[in-house]
């Protein structure tokens, strides 16, 4: 306050006189009690906004609890949650047993056991590939929801975009995700899946959904937003 | 919708103090109408006892424990315990309504828990002794006037006593016996040291709660709290009024314009003898363990139940020594001289309880809010704030206000002395603290000098002329 704070640095932290507002105590009480009272105001009259979205939250009450189970706010978008094996429009997973996704895995909790097709079983449309997995293990309680997982995958067999967290189980076993319960959700191709490239079929006739769904699919905050990326259309060869 | 439930819940709060009272009436009416025959009066007493001790202020602290926890969740924007229902129903659904059932049904299932080495005698009178004194300071506190009931004067007070204030004082003070026995006998350390800060707030805070009471006795020349002469309905008389047909209008002479500061001391010492924040020290339940640690299951249930009971009877006294008790700001005259309350008394008794519990309830709720504003006093600004402001103030508040009502006995000059400290107050709340003031100031003369070639550093710039610029 004073010049001589430049030269003695000591002054600088003698602690600034209370004025007579707090050192009677009474009118700083008053204002206390004229704030506390206009939140329990607006708070007792105000009907509570279960809106998590704070710039867009109206009315009186200040309140901005969400009640758990019975409202839940939708994760954001390009929340890593749960995994699934993305199945083909056969129902049967796109993984090809590679064990990319194994070998990345910084918490060693995904467990592949590969088959492979046979040159004259019955999954004749499925000779194009050699290799499934027999058994695919992921333990929910060991990953770390890195998604190096989902990056690895060369084949776009794995996704985190089930926009959900793992439930709780009672035991440790229930955490553990075998190929039924992992495989779930919309199903995805590509044009350049190997099983169109036989020559008896065509490339199907549908647009690329590569770049869109793995952001969108299954993010149910985003079905209101435009798409973030450009559908691109592939013209038929 | 939301609107719609809290004003009903306000009805039926209303309602039921409406309901209460004019039943504590009909009823007083009947047991002294039955007595008469019998040769005996004043059993209305005992129905008072029931009513408004038992019924209304029990009940009134029971729905506290629920209340704070409710009005502190609106106040911290928080929702507040919601999950307490009935089977059936859906959660959430009674706004947490059945958390006073759950809340007594645990403290009553818990172990009653006592340390092996403790006093078995003294630790169970303990809760009790905390519990008792808080209980019966209601007794000299009246809550309705006195009213012909059945052709018999039914008051609507426990007990009319002649010494009613000097009762308070004598009641209150036992409370300390509870917390300091509750704290030697439960042989910890930890217990005992909450149980001496505990004695030693109450006793250091007596003397102010005395001391602030006597500007109140001098100006009404009595210590009598219930009927007629006493100090609770002499506040009914105005000090300047004026007439609107058959309506009378007017200041009356309420004892928080007649002793603001007395008001100001009274609450602060109360407060600090509920041991409610921000003078909890001695209890201090999460970290400074206090006098009750040792206590569990409904033994410190009493402890807490005291307390609650506490804010009740605290408002009630409170209503009754600085608020006109049940009385009407205005309008008292014409409200009595209405022909249909002059043909049912009952109606107007249950009017003016109504009064009474409306305005306890204000209290009620400026206590839970300070509790909630207020952080903790630490134990030496305690002791400093009762022997180094609230004597003094007290003392200085005695003696101007004995010279003002010696120099003009109808109250009207300490009335404006009252005003005066009330404007002072309101100044001071209104206008911002100096360290404020200096900021703004230093913020506009910023302002101004933006632009300067060379900025100079923060202190100087505030000093430069505004001429320069």
């Amino acid at each position: 306050m004073s010049s001589h704070s430049h030269h003695d640095p000591l002054e600088k932290r003698e602690l600034v006189e209370a004025d007579i507002r707090e050192r009677t105590y009474v009118p700083e009480i008053l204002k206390g009690i004229a704030l506390t009272t206009k939140h329990f105001l607006r708070n007792l009259f105000g009907e509570r906004d279960p809106n998590p979205d704070v710039v867009d939250r109206k009315g009186l009450a200040t309140i901005t609890t969400v009640n758990y189970p019975e409202e839940k706010v939708d994760y954001p978008p390009g929340y890593r949650g749960l995994h699934r094996l993305v199945p083909r429009e056969d129902g049967k997973p796109r993984c090809v047993a590679c064990y990319m996704c194994a070998t990345i895995c910084p918490a060693q909790c995904i467990y592949i056991e590969a088959g492979e097709y046979g040159g004259d079983d019955e999954h004749a449309e499925s000779r194009v590939i050699e290799k499934y997995p027999k058994q695919f293990v992921i333990d929910e309680l060991r990953c770390i929801v890195c998604g190096l997982c989902v990056d690895a995958c060369p084949k776009d067999a794995i996704r985190m975009d089930t926009y959900t967290h793992v439930p709780s189980e009672y035991n440790r076993q229930g955490f553990v995700y075998d190929i039924p319960k992992l495989l779930k959700g919309p199903a995805v191709s590509h044009p350049s899946d190997p099983w169109y490239k036989r020559g008896s079929s065509a490339p199907p006739d549908h647009v690329h959904k590569e770049a869109h769904t793995r952001i969108t699919a299954g993010g149910a905050a985003l079905a209101k937003r435009p798409p973030l990326v450009e559908v691109v259309k592939f013209a038929k060869p | 919708m939301r609107l719609g439930v809290v004003f009903v819940s306000l009805g039926l709060i209303f309602g039921g103090f409406f309901a209460l009272m004019g039943g504590a009436y009909a009823l007083g009416g009947v047991v002294e109408d039955f007595g008469r025959t019998h040769g005996v009066s004043g059993l209305a007493s005992l129905t008072n006892i029931l009513i408004l001790m038992l019924m209304i202020v029990m009940v009134f602290a029971t729905l506290l424990t629920l209340a704070e926890r409710k009005w502190s969740a609106f106040m911290q924007d928080r929702v507040g315990p919601n999950r307490a229902r009935f089977p059936g129903l859906p959660n959430a659904s009674l706004a947490g309504i059945p958390h006073i059932v759950t809340d007594v049904f645990k403290m009553l299932t818990k172990e009653a828990f006592r340390p092996k080495n403790a006093s078995k005698v003294l630790f169970a009178l303990g809760p009790m002794l905390a519990f008792a004194p808080v209980f019966a300071l209601f007794a000299v506190v009246p809550a309705g006037p006195t009213l012909k009931i059945f052709d018999h004067p039914v008051m609507m007070v426990s007990t009319n006593l002649d010494f009613g204030l000097l009762y308070l004082f004598a009641i209150a003070s036992l409370a300390v016996y509870g917390t300091s026995l509750a704290g030697w006998a439960s042989n910890n350390k930890f217990a005992l040291l909450g149980g001496v800060r505990a004695s030693s707030q109450m006793i250091s805070y007596e003397v102010a709660l005395g001391l602030s009471l006597v500007g109140m006795m001098i100006a009404f020349s009595t210590v009598k709290l219930a009927g007629p002469d006493g100090m609770s309905e002499m506040q009914m008389q105005y000090l300047w009024s004026t007439r609107v047909g058959s309506f009378d209008l007017g200041l009356p002479a309420w004892g928080i314009f007649i002793q603001p500061l007395g008001f100001l001391l009274f609450f602060a010492a109360a407060f600090a003898e509920t041991k409610r924040a921000p003078f909890d020290s001695p209890e201090g339940e999460s970290e400074i363990v206090g006098y009750f640690l040792e206590y569990s299951g409904m033994q410190f249930g009493m402890f807490m139940i005291a307390e609650f009971v506490e804010v009740v009877v605290l408002g009630g006294v409170i209503v009754a020594i600085f608020f006109g008790g049940w009385s009407l700001p205005f309008g008292n005259e014409w409200l009595m001289n209405l022909a249909v309350m002059k043909q049912y008394p009952i109606l107007l008794g249950a009017i003016y309880g109504t009064v009474f519990w409306g305005k306890t309830l204000l209290l009620v709720y400026l206590q839970m809010v300070i509790r909630w504003t207020m952080p903790r006093f630490r134990y030496d600004q305690i002791q400093k704030l009762g022997w180094q402001i609230l004597l003094p103030v007290g003392l200085a508040n005695l003696f101007v206000s004995g010279a003002l009502i010696l120099w003009d006995p109808s109250l009207r000059a300490l009335a404006l002395f009252g005003f005066f400290v009330i404007g002072v107050f309101a100044f001071l709340t209104l206008t911002p603290p100096k360290q404020v003031r200096q900021e703004q100031e230093a913020a506009d003369d910023h302002h101004g000098g933006h632009g300067h070639a060379a900025p100079a550093p923060h202190d100087d710039h505030a000093a430069l002329p505004a001429s320069t610029h």
